[in-house]
């Protein structure tokens, strides 16, 4: 814990928290606007509905970026000033501090994923939307995108932490976003290979069309619980990957 | 005195090649250990083996009397090292870079507060680090070690970036930590006359290998100074006393004999006399550090 309070104390001045608010209030206002129009357009009963999937669509391109950008600035801190070997001559663990970045980028990336859910419920109410808040599909929305937001930030963090140039892993979380934009359109078979397909993946809510028209409809939860646990073993199983490799390299 | 720092034949492979071989180094409590080589004699890997951050290839490392391995916590916690650049976080203050230092050891604030009077950063401890100059970087380094008043300081080329005066300072600074704070003091240098200036004891390391351990004065001590002799004839003197079991070389108007015992002095001058070669000086050139340097390493004097 102490650990994770001093890299948030090293976050100061890193503006890290208010990039994250700004990169949120563009994405949650596309969002919002293109939500409004099509609900107008449709029955009122799809609001909830269409909200849930049109957040989850954008999450896959918004959060590979912002998780890049979040977990990079975290750990660049150490490549500039060259202060990994300050740190391990004080003692700390290499594991342990790779431990605390990741916690310091989980709790970026939960308060950005919160703060979203919280500004959907305040938009569906004030909407009008006719059913009440529906907090069930708002919690499955919520995990979804928190745990598909923990492996892209296990797998930034590896990447980040072993190569120092941040371009490579900025270029990485662009690409990420790409395919988390386009994976609805990959075959079934390809698109489960890409962790940023999840953001639409693991949404409570699903879209097909028929003719001009978008039909929302909800997932079964039993069905996405051994997809949730695959994708949280995979990510335990990238985080150690790559604090052991991490760990492993010379300074 | 005992032993602060030793290591029994640490050595370093990369790549198939020895950068550090068979190294034993004894640092003594108390003392100032100039650890001295050229750029890229092994200096720096040695001391990141002694503070864990460079895993041996062979060889152990004991420090405080416990081996690294086992016991890296319990003598990281006692140790400050500053190595290679100095390491900071350079969108924070120098004062925020402290606190960081502070947090991880659970040090008190004035210790803090000390250490940054000691660098002479007080006046500077507010300003964004990445605006600091390379000399109040290193200084920032320097207060970063001492902050915790270690009983073991490893400084590796604390000097680097440092104009004149600031290198002055520090010297004082680092000679006063023993007597001051009980501090033991393992610092390297490729500048000679830094370490002539501040260590008691040195190490030399030339190739990967140590060459030299001890005193200043042993090393002064162990070399035999030179004899000049200044002759008539010195083509024909070389080539008589080279004919007599001697090997002599000419520099400028000498003849320069390197370890000539006492004896051999009269009996060199009576071959020249019997030769008819005329001797017109014979003189003793002691040999200064810097050629004695010179000697061990084949390398300039800024070594």
């Amino acid at each position: 814990m102490k650990l994770v309070g001093i890299e948030l104390y090293k976050l100061r001045r890193k503006h890290l928290f208010s990039m994250v608010m700004i990169f949120l209030l563009v994405e949650i206002s596309w969002a919002f606007v293109v939500t409004a129009r099509s609900v107008s357009g449709n029955s009122v009963y799809a609001g909830w509905k269409a909200l849930i999937a049109m957040l989850s669509s954008m999450n896959g391109l918004f959060f590979p970026v912002l998780t890049a950008v979040c977990v990079s600035r975290i750990c660049d801190m150490e490549h500039k000033g060259n202060t990994r070997k300050l740190l391990l001559a004080m003692s700390v663990k290499q594991n342990r501090l790779y431990a605390a970045k990741y916690a310091s980028a989980a709790i970026v990336m939960f308060t950005a994923a919160v703060l979203q859910a919280l500004a959907a419920a305040a938009f569906g109410i004030t909407s009008a939307f006719e059913r009440s808040v529906p907090l069930f599909l708002l919690f499955r929305f919520l995990t979804a995108t928190i745990i598909t937001n923990m492996i892209v930030a296990a797998l930034q963090q590896w990447i980040s932490m072993a190569v120092k140039n941040q371009a490579f892993a900025l270029t990485f979380g662009m690409i990420g976003g790409f395919i988390g934009v386009v994976a609805d359109l990959l075959p079934h078979n390809v698109r489960k290979v890409f962790i940023w397909s999840y953001y639409t993946g693991l949404s409570p809510v699903t879209q097909f069309y028929t003719g001009n028209h978008v039909i929302f409809s909800i997932r079964d939860t039993g069905s996405m619980v051994p997809v949730m646990t695959v994708l949280i073993i995979a990510g335990i199983v990238v985080y150690f990957a790559g604090s052991f490799h991490v760990s492993r390299q010379e300074l | 005195m005992n032993e602060v720092v030793s290591t029994y034949n640490l050595s370093k492979k990369y790549g198939g090649e020895y950068r550090v071989k068979d190294v034993n180094l004894s640092v003594r409590e108390g003392n100032i250990y100039g650890f001295l080589g050229p750029n890229g004699a092994g200096k720096t890997t040695t001391l990141k083996m002694i503070l864990g951050l460079t895993k041996p290839t062979d060889g152990k490392v004991k420090v405080f009397g416990k081996v690294l391995e086992e016991n890296r916590e319990f003598i990281l916690k006692q140790t400050g090292a500053l190595i290679e650049s100095p390491s900071y976080y350079g969108h924070l203050t120098g004062l925020e870079n402290m606190r960081v230092v502070q947090r991880l050891r659970d040090l008190p604030d004035r210790n803090v507060v000390e250490a940054l009077r000691i660098v002479r950063l007080e006046k500077q401890k507010d300003k964004k680090v990445s605006e600091y100059s390379l000399g109040m970087k290193q200084r920032l380094g320097i207060a970063m070690a001492i902050v915790s008043f270690p009983k073991l300081l490893i400084l590796d080329e604390p000097t680097n970036g440092l104009d004149p005066a600031g290198i002055g300072e520090i010297r004082e600074l680092i000679k006063s930590l023993p007597l001051q704070y009980g501090m033991t003091v393992l610092i390297s240098s490729h500048l000679l006359s830094e370490i002539e200036q501040t260590a008691t004891a040195v190490g030399i390391i030339n190739n990967g290998v140590m060459m030299f351990q001890g005193s200043l004065e042993d090393l002064k001590k162990g070399k035999q100074p030179d004899i000049l002799e200044k002759t008539g004839n010195n083509w024909l003197a070389q080539k008589l006393l080279t004919e007599k079991g001697y090997s002599p070389s000419v520099d400028g108007e000498f003849l320069v004999f390197r370890n000539l015992t006492d004896e051999q002095v009269p009996n060199v001058n009576r071959i020249l006399t019997a030769g008819n070669i005329d001797v017109y000086r014979i003189e003793e050139q002691k040999k200064s550090l810097e050629s004695i340097f010179l000697d061990m390493t084949g390398k300039e004097s800024s070594l």
